[in-house]
């Protein structure tokens, strides 16, 4: 055994190049990894690889028409991200909302957490190296998809919401497709938590990986299931109850010990939350029109800044728009949830086994196209 | 967190504080801070429990405007606003020191607007590819840039529709109050 190697520090630190194209970075995200043997000493994520200019984009048309870039950004979460940015117009040019319209944004949108959550729980075993779970999830996942499909026209990057109101009424079919999913979610929920969370094996790969606390996660502006992994129960559905969530009884689940394993639970506990929104949407929802009527056509916002914010499915998201008076804006800002949540991964993965750096990126539940814009 | 108290704290590292109305803006408060004013400012927030939103510009006259929001975790909502004109070098002072996330905030806004943190640690490309350092895609026309008080929210019975001559004018003696009672913000 030649000693010299191993006791030459070039000899052994090497740097490992995981992405653009690596399967378990969902997308086109790029980690250079400063690696001794199996220890990752310096990770560092490079970013733009899907930048696309959507801020710029927003300066350059009326507001109203930047819609459908919103849900190009999270395309899991394309309708909370429609409906915070239909919030944040309706905010500034002071448009009120229809009951009816507002409750359908809910229950579409909890619907499209509960689709983003089951792709995040499928694709994040098959990160860990469990290629069943992806299946079932993407066989649940179907159904959402299907019944938004109808109403929406669109299976993934939705352009469902309008300033005023949403683009078309539900009917009863989807009414009876959504009650019909709550049932089937329930009754899989018990194969879910035996086949997987039960399993030790999972246990064992998450658990102690990641030790994330509230102090971090201020630095960091860490938000979502990631915070509420670590005992904060801060969901801005409760903190800043937008829409008509303040009429809806749900908890928000959390756990105490911050690592993979805690945001896991949190996670998977939120579909169950989800579910009892829509659930109790869909017995309360209100008869009425789902436009605002006398929605201008040229939609000016007076001058000044406007902000909303939202909680989707990876954390909070905020529009922060500048308004000059016209119906362009100044300037659009976007803060996107996962951009904050990796900007963590330098400090949290140093020093972790290079498999443990795939599982605590994939508790992230990253969506590269939101970090780049 | 006291609401009350925070305020009295924002007043003694010289902040403009604006109260704005949640209903109609989105966040709660408004602060107007010199650059030099930023890191300290970022020292109290994170000490008060607030967690950082983010960091951007907005280009318009006299001088690029840095944004922060922070935003509170606890029982009562508080949503902040912070904003600092750039110094006549193009320079603010980094805070990604106290707040580490604001380290690729920071960069994505000398991407976009070429704004210099100064105290940075790696103030390189982050979303713009390394040879776009120069790009600073978002710098307004000279044509398109307002001045800020254009940008800014009417007091309230204004009529939106004033046009942004007398609408400054209307804002003038209130601000100079401010600014007797207070230290001049920025350059």
């Amino acid at each position: 055994m030649n000693v010299d190697v191993l006791e030459d520090e070039r000899q052994h630190h090497f740097v490992l190049n995981m992405g653009p194209q690596h399967p378990s970075t969902h997308g086109v995200l790029r980690v250079l990894l400063k690696m001794e043997g199996e220890y990752v000493l310096d990770p560092q994520p490079v970013l733009g690889y899907v930048h696309r200019c959507h801020e710029k984009i927003g300066e350059c048309k009326p507001a109203r028409s930047f819609m459908p870039n919103t849900a190009r950004m999270d395309y899991l979460g394309a309708l909370i991200y429609n409906q915070g940015y239909a919030m944040l117009l309706e905010r500034a040019a002071g448009i009120e909302v229809p009951k009816r319209a507002e409750y359908i944004r809910v229950i579409t949108s909890e619907l499209n957490r509960i689709q983003s959550h089951l792709l995040w729980y499928g694709a994040y075993l098959l990160d860990l190296g469990a290629f069943t779970p992806i299946m079932y999830a993407f066989d649940d996942r179907e159904h959402i998809l299907d019944a938004l499909e109808d109403v929406c026209g669109s299976r993934l990057t939705y352009c469902y919401c309008r300033v005023g109101g949403v683009c078309k009424d539900i009917d009863d079919k989807f009414i009876e497709r959504a009650r019909a999913f709550i049932e089937r979610l329930r009754g899989r929920f018990p194969m879910y938590e035996n086949l997987i969370n039960g399993n030790v094996i999972v246990q064992k790969r998450m658990k102690s990986v990641g030790n994330y606390t509230p102090e971090l996660c201020a630095r960091y502006g860490v938000t979502g299931p990631l915070l509420r992994a670590t005992g904060v129960a801060y969901d801005l559905r409760k903190a800043e109850p937008y829409s008509v969530y303040s009429e809806f009884d749900f908890e928000v689940p959390t756990e105490q010990t911050g690592d993979a394993w805690a945001a896991f639970n949190v996670r998977y506990r939120e579909i169950e939350q989800s579910l009892r929104i829509i659930e109790q949407a869909l017995d309360k929802l209100p008869e009425g029109e789902v436009m605002a009527d006398k929605v201008p056509k040229k939609l000016r916002l007076p001058q000044g800044d406007y902000n909303c914010s939202v909680e989707a499915p990876r954390g909070e998201l905020s529009y922060y728009l500048v308004s000059d008076g016209s119906d362009v804006p100044y300037r659009i800002k976007v803060r996107t949830p996962s951009y904050s949540n990796l900007s963590v991964v330098p400090e949290v993965c140093k020093g972790m086994m290079i498999a443990d750096v795939v599982t605590s990126m994939g508790a992230l539940d990253l969506v590269i196209p939101e970090i780049d814009r | 967190m006291n609401i009350k108290a925070m305020q009295k704290k924002w007043l003694a590292i010289g902040a403009e504080v604006e109260e704005t109305g949640y209903a109609k803006t989105g966040y709660d408060f408004n602060l107007n801070v010199a650059a030099d004013n930023v890191h300290p400012l970022a020292e109290l927030m994170l000490a008060e429990g607030f967690y950082l939103v983010f960091v951007t510009a907005v280009h318009a006259l006299p001088a690029i405007e840095v944004v922060y929001q922070f935003a509170h975790t606890g029982s009562s909502r508080c949503r902040v606003i912070a904003r600092t004109a750039v110094r006549a070098d193009g320079t603010v002072p980094t805070i990604s020191d106290v707040y580490q996330g604001a380290n690729w905030h920071e960069r994505e806004a000398r991407d976009f607007y070429g704004v210099v943190f100064a105290g940075h640690p790696n103030l390189v490309p982050l979303i713009l590819a390394e040879e776009d350092v120069d790009l600073k895609p978002l710098l307004k026309e000279e044509k398109n840039l307002k001045d800020v008080s254009a940008l800014r929210h009417l007091p309230a019975g204004a009529e939106p529709e004033v046009k942004t001559a007398t609408a400054a004018a209307k804002k003038e003696p209130a601000a100079t109050d401010k600014k007797a009672a207070q230290p001049q913000a920025s350059n």
